[in-house]
């Protein structure tokens, strides 16, 4: 091949990784493996389990890379699909009562600030406007989606968290969710 | 309320992961034949999917990337193909959306970390077998003693009189079809299984009663070795 993979496009390195091309991979990993584990962190709050759920994540997306299907969406959103997953997998199998304590507490360890890069500064902007769209929901839409997204809480157990009827708690992950994707789109909220 | 009223209220859980594992079959099942929930579901979609982007981002450890090319390297080198390719094999999950994607992925797909090792020494081992979460009070070990194994499992469900459970074993990217068998009292079964020698993994599917030469679903139970 002439030219670098580092040029490519993500769909045209996932047709090498699905050939079974280690660089091709790693090369993967280095373009989406920091959003992974960011997901990862910020879902089970602490360094060594979101390790474990990049790794498991990542090493199923070797194992089953014939899956990939362009035509459903992008890689990014396929690999961070399967990160989250991983993660609700992996909250899912610790107690209540610690997930709780991580979701509403925070999370005690901390990282040195990344390099500065183009992309880097992408996601930022990227981030910021994701949380913009975030903060315009009513405080209990927001709640409710972080608890479900990000602390991996099936609606009946948000609903007992915040005692609210789980007719209540769907609504208002629905709402949210639309709220948010018309901010996303420019559109009126 | 009628069943279309009640998944169109389950389509934001469903995208945030904030279903069980019985009410998310239930939904997939009701979408793939429902135009106007599939609509709603893909116009919510992007500010579930934009979600990942809201995260502070911070760096993974070098060592993480090490690991996981040093596993991804090995594979590539044997000419290993991807075990999902023949173990997924089925017509019956077709909603290819990521979360559903992302479930067929967890659901006994060849995860190394996902497997508890539990003891053992010299030639003998045991490995915690990974089991659909469809089924989340099953479960089960792998005791591998030299060239033998035993499968033991407990809670699994009662198949009826027309279907059994059928172990498979993993060479490379071929599945071999093995021994047959049903749960007893407690939904506990037990299987011997000699020659896992060269196996790279352990499968459990459901099969007509008599057993399949190909496997007719994902396997509900899995252990790699």
């Amino acid at each position: 091949m002439a030219h670098d993979i580092r040029d490519l496009a993500d769909e045209e390195v996932m047709q090498l990784v699905q050939k079974g091309d280690p660089r091709a991979f790693e090369l993967l990993y280095d373009r989406h493996g920091g959003a992974a584990f960011s997901l990862a962190y910020r879902m089970v709050g602490k360094q060594a389990p979101a390790e474990d759920v990049v790794q498991e994540a990542f090493l199923s997306i070797w194992r089953s890379r014939l899956r990939y299907d362009a035509t459903r969406g992008s890689v990014r959103t396929w690999v961070l699909g399967i990160v989250h997953n991983r993660g609700i997998d992996a909250l899912r199998r610790s107690t209540v009562h610690d997930r709780r304590r991580e979701t509403f507490d925070g999370v005690e360890e901390r990282f040195e600030a990344r390099e500065r890069t183009d992309v880097e500064v992408a996601r930022r902007e990227e981030a910021r406007s994701v949380r913009g769209a975030l903060d315009t929901l009513p405080v209990e839409q927001r709640q409710t989606i972080e608890l479900a997204y990000f602390g991996g809480f099936t609606h009946n157990q948000i609903a007992e968290l915040l005692d609210e009827p789980i007719g209540t708690v769907k609504g208002r992950m629905r709402l949210g969710l639309d709220k948010m994707r018309r901010q996303l789109v420019g559109g009126v909220a | 309320m009628s069943d279309h009223t009640r998944y169109q209220d389950d389509i934001g859980a469903y995208l945030l992961g904030a279903l069980n594992d019985l009410e998310r079959q239930a939904f997939e099942r009701h979408i793939a034949r429902c135009g106007e929930c599939q609509e709603e579901l893909e116009r919510l979609r992007p500010a579930a999917d934009a979600l990942p982007g809201s995260v502070e981002q911070v760096q993974p450890p070098e060592r993480l990337k090490a690991s996981l090319m040093e596993v991804v390297e090995r594979e590539a080198a044997r000419g290993e193909q991807p075990a999902a390719r023949r173990v997924r094999e089925r017509p019956r999950l077709r909603f290819n959306r990521p979360l559903a994607i992302a479930a067929v992925l967890l659901i006994g797909l060849v995860v190394g970390f996902a497997v508890a090792q539990l003891g053992g020494e010299d030639d003998t081992r045991t490995l915690a077998a990974t089991v659909d979460r469809a089924m989340p009070q099953a479960g089960g070990t792998l005791h591998v003693a030299g060239d033998d194994a035993t499968l033991r499992l407990h809670d699994m469900p009662d198949l009826g009189a027309t279907r059994v459970y059928q172990v498979w074993l993993q060479h490379g990217d071929h599945l071999v079809p093995a021994r047959t068998f049903e749960v007893g009292a407690g939904g506990a079964g037990r299987v011997e299984l000699p020659d896992v020698r060269d196996a790279d993994g352990v499968y459990v599917t459901r099969e007509p009663r008599g057993g399949a030469q190909v496997p007719s679903e994902d396997p509900i139970v899995s252990v790699p070795l």
